[in-house]
């Protein structure tokens, strides 16, 4: 019950703020626009790109699957700063403030006031990555032919679990630092880390949680879902719910006033 | 045993004890005060009592809870510059911070009416906390302290911040509140305490130099002064003043003197019979009010 | 090219434009101005000038109503 009343003043929070009017906006946006510019792009160029006469112009039509690509690409670029400039300040800017002050010399329990404010930023973003796909395969659709639904659909769910991870990283280190900024730092600097290493050993070790872009692809293209995704997939979960195991327990640890 | 007992508790920072080795008790209905000068480590005890910052050694134990309870159930805390979430309203809040508390919804949202009645910010309930003025959130931030009807009040600094009318207005609260709750609040203005409180802690460098009831208290200390001014300069009768018994000092200012004394009475009636004695031109004779700086002076030096 | 043939040139971009699909897109884009202009007339506070959010939030398609969304605005 609690955990509900923290939640739901994440929520009104998070209404009021107009989080739950721009993000959203702003993720439907991401998705779309790929898939749009790359659609437009050699249409454009043949009529307004004063190519000498006979040139031809040979960009090749993305097919449905990678112009669905395209969409999380930017998710997992401009979606995933966006993402950790927004949770930046989630826990430490309230610690920073000094709300927490007030907040927590009430009994509350610690797990649920992490991992409330965790959930409803998840709600959040899924909510929102789920609307920016679901715009993006509508596009798809009508530009470059027919995806079917249920594998945009299998492609979000397997995309949301690195999101996941992505939001208990952020989480963690706000229980770690009591500056937004720095949080925010050290968020972008660990998720460039773990691309980076996943980028080095992915021949040795094909399971790290980025690798799970790789597999979303396969998927697309072929059907079917490989082995490996799963195994990703559960190792990403295990990896986020230790982090937000851990982000509790650091928390308890931590004096709340400095 | 008393309500709470505070025994041995230290804080250290970087190898500095902020708090050293306190310990005191607090009655059951009682308004105490914490006095002392800015850094007197005031507000790190109260931080440990309300459970934000755990001790380096020592216990704080109430009445009727376990040892390793959580104490935030039966606490109700206002620390010296509070926040908000300023994008509430007021009654949000303290229906927010009362479910916190474990009180259902309407159980918080009645007593988050009541307490806005009490501490006078009702006509402003559902207006955003940001809108508030400092006098309001002061108000506020003493309503959410009481959400959960704690057993204990822990009030840091609640009015050194306010201008006169809002210190009055928050002075006049506390002695409204007192009837209900046992309050310690820390301050480091004299007359506060004086005002309000039934007791005092006097606080100084982290330990705890002196504590009672505050009539005792100043007849122990009796560190009171006698202010005698002349006509013209004061230095001729110094003398004569110095060489009694019950002065300890006095101190020239041109027509003024300033006496500190041991005894008043004594001190008083022996300097007023010179005066009638050898005629001295009095125009001014003056038993000064204790000041908190001469009440640490005295406190501090032995 | 011609100056003489930008007017055919509009008509004609006009008529290529794929409405359909640019409309939403406008729509979304104007929603979110409209949400982060009123957001920064209502606000008292801003974080610097409210005439260079205002520039900011008309001058940077999508980047400046976020920007403003994430560091534009006060916490009180």
């Amino acid at each position: 019950m609690q955990w509900w009343t923290i939640f739901q003043k994440e929520l009104l929070e998070n209404w009021r703020s107009l989080k739950w009017v721009w993000v959203p906006i702003v993720f439907i946006l991401l998705a779309i626009m790929d898939p749009i510019t790359s659609y437009y792009t050699p249409v454009l160029l043949e009529q307004f790109g004063d190519l000498p006469e006979g040139a031809e112009i040979n960009i090749p039509t993305p097919t449905p699957e990678q112009a669905f690509m395209s969409s999380i690409s930017q998710y997992n670029l401009m979606g995933l700063l966006l993402i950790l400039i927004m949770t930046m300040g989630l826990i430490s800017g309230e610690r920073k403030s000094g709300v927490t002050e007030l907040i927590l010399v009430k009994p509350v329990r610690y797990t649920n006031y992490i991992t409330a404010k965790w959930a409803s930023t998840l709600l959040l973003v899924l909510t929102s990555s789920f609307l920016g796909l679901l715009a993006s395969w509508y596009y798809i659709n009508i530009l470059f032919g027919d995806l079917p639904f249920s594998h945009a659909m299998t492609g979000f769910l397997f995309h949301s679990v690195w999101y996941v991870l992505v939001i208990t990283i952020s989480v963690f280190l706000n229980t770690l630092f009591r500056v937004p900024g720095l949080v925010g730092f050290l968020s972008v600097t660990s998720v460039i880390v773990l691309s980076s290493i996943n980028g080095i050993f992915k021949s040795q070790f094909e399971w790290l949680p980025p690798q799970i872009h790789l597999y979303i692809q396969t998927f697309l293209n072929s059907g079917t879902l490989p082995t490996d995704m799963w195994i990703t997939t559960v190792l990403t979960i295990l990896l986020s719910a230790i982090l937000l195991m851990l982000s509790v327990f650091i928390f308890k640890k931590k004096e709340l006033a400095s | 045993m008393a309500f709470v007992s505070v025994s041995g508790l230290t804080k250290r920072f970087d190898k500095t004890d902020v708090v050293h080795d306190i310990a005191f008790e607090l009655e059951k209905g009682n308004c105490i005060s914490l006095l002392g000068p800015n850094g007197a480590g005031k507000t790190t005890t109260l931080r440990m009592l309300a459970g934000l910052m755990k001790p380096t050694s020592g216990s704080i134990v109430f009445e009727g809870h376990p040892a390793h309870s959580d104490i935030r159930e039966v606490i109700g805390y206002l620390p010296q510059h509070p926040v908000f979430h300023y994008w509430m309203t007021g009654k949000e809040f303290l229906v927010y911070v009362g479910r916190l508390a474990h009180l259902s919804k309407k159980d918080a949202s009645n007593r988050a009416e009541v307490l806005l009645e009490k501490v006078g910010i009702a006509d402003a309930k559902n207006r955003r906390i940001s809108k508030y003025s400092g006098g309001m959130k002061q108000r506020l931030g003493i309503a959410q302290a009481m959400i959960h009807q704690p057993k204990l009040l822990v009030l840091d600094e609640p009015v050194s911040a306010l201008d006169p009318i809002g210190r009055r207005e928050v002075l006049n609260l506390l002695e409204d509140i007192k009837k209900e709750t046992t309050i310690l609040f820390s301050t480091h203005i004299l007359s506060d305490a004086e005002e309000v409180s039934d007791e005092l802690l006097l606080m100084h460098n982290g330990e705890i130099v002196e504590s009672g009831r505050l009539d005792d208290l100043q007849f122990t200390q009796d560190a009171t002064k006698l202010k005698v001014s002349f006509s013209q300069n004061g230095d001729i009768y110094a003398e004569d003043i110095e060489a009694l018994e019950s002065v300890e000092s006095v101190l020239k200012e041109g027509k003024h003197l300033t006496i500190n004394t041991h005894n008043t009475d004594q001190a008083r009636s022996e300097i007023l019979q010179l005066a009638v004695e050898r005629q001295w031109p009095i125009t001014h004779f003056e038993v000064s009010r204790t000041s908190l700086e001469d009440l640490f002076m005295k406190v501090v030096k032995q | 090219m011609d100056i003489a043939q930008i007017p055919d040139v509009v008509a004609e971009l006009t008529a290529m434009i794929p409405w359909k699909i640019i409309i939403p897109v406008m729509i979304l884009e104007l929603i979110l101005l409209t949400v982060a202009i009123v957001d920064l007339v209502k606000r008292t506070e801003t974080n610097g000038p409210k005439w260079l959010w205002l520039i900011i939030i008309l001058g940077f398609n999508l980047v400046g109503p976020v920007v403003y969304f994430i560091i534009g605005r006060r916490p009180h």
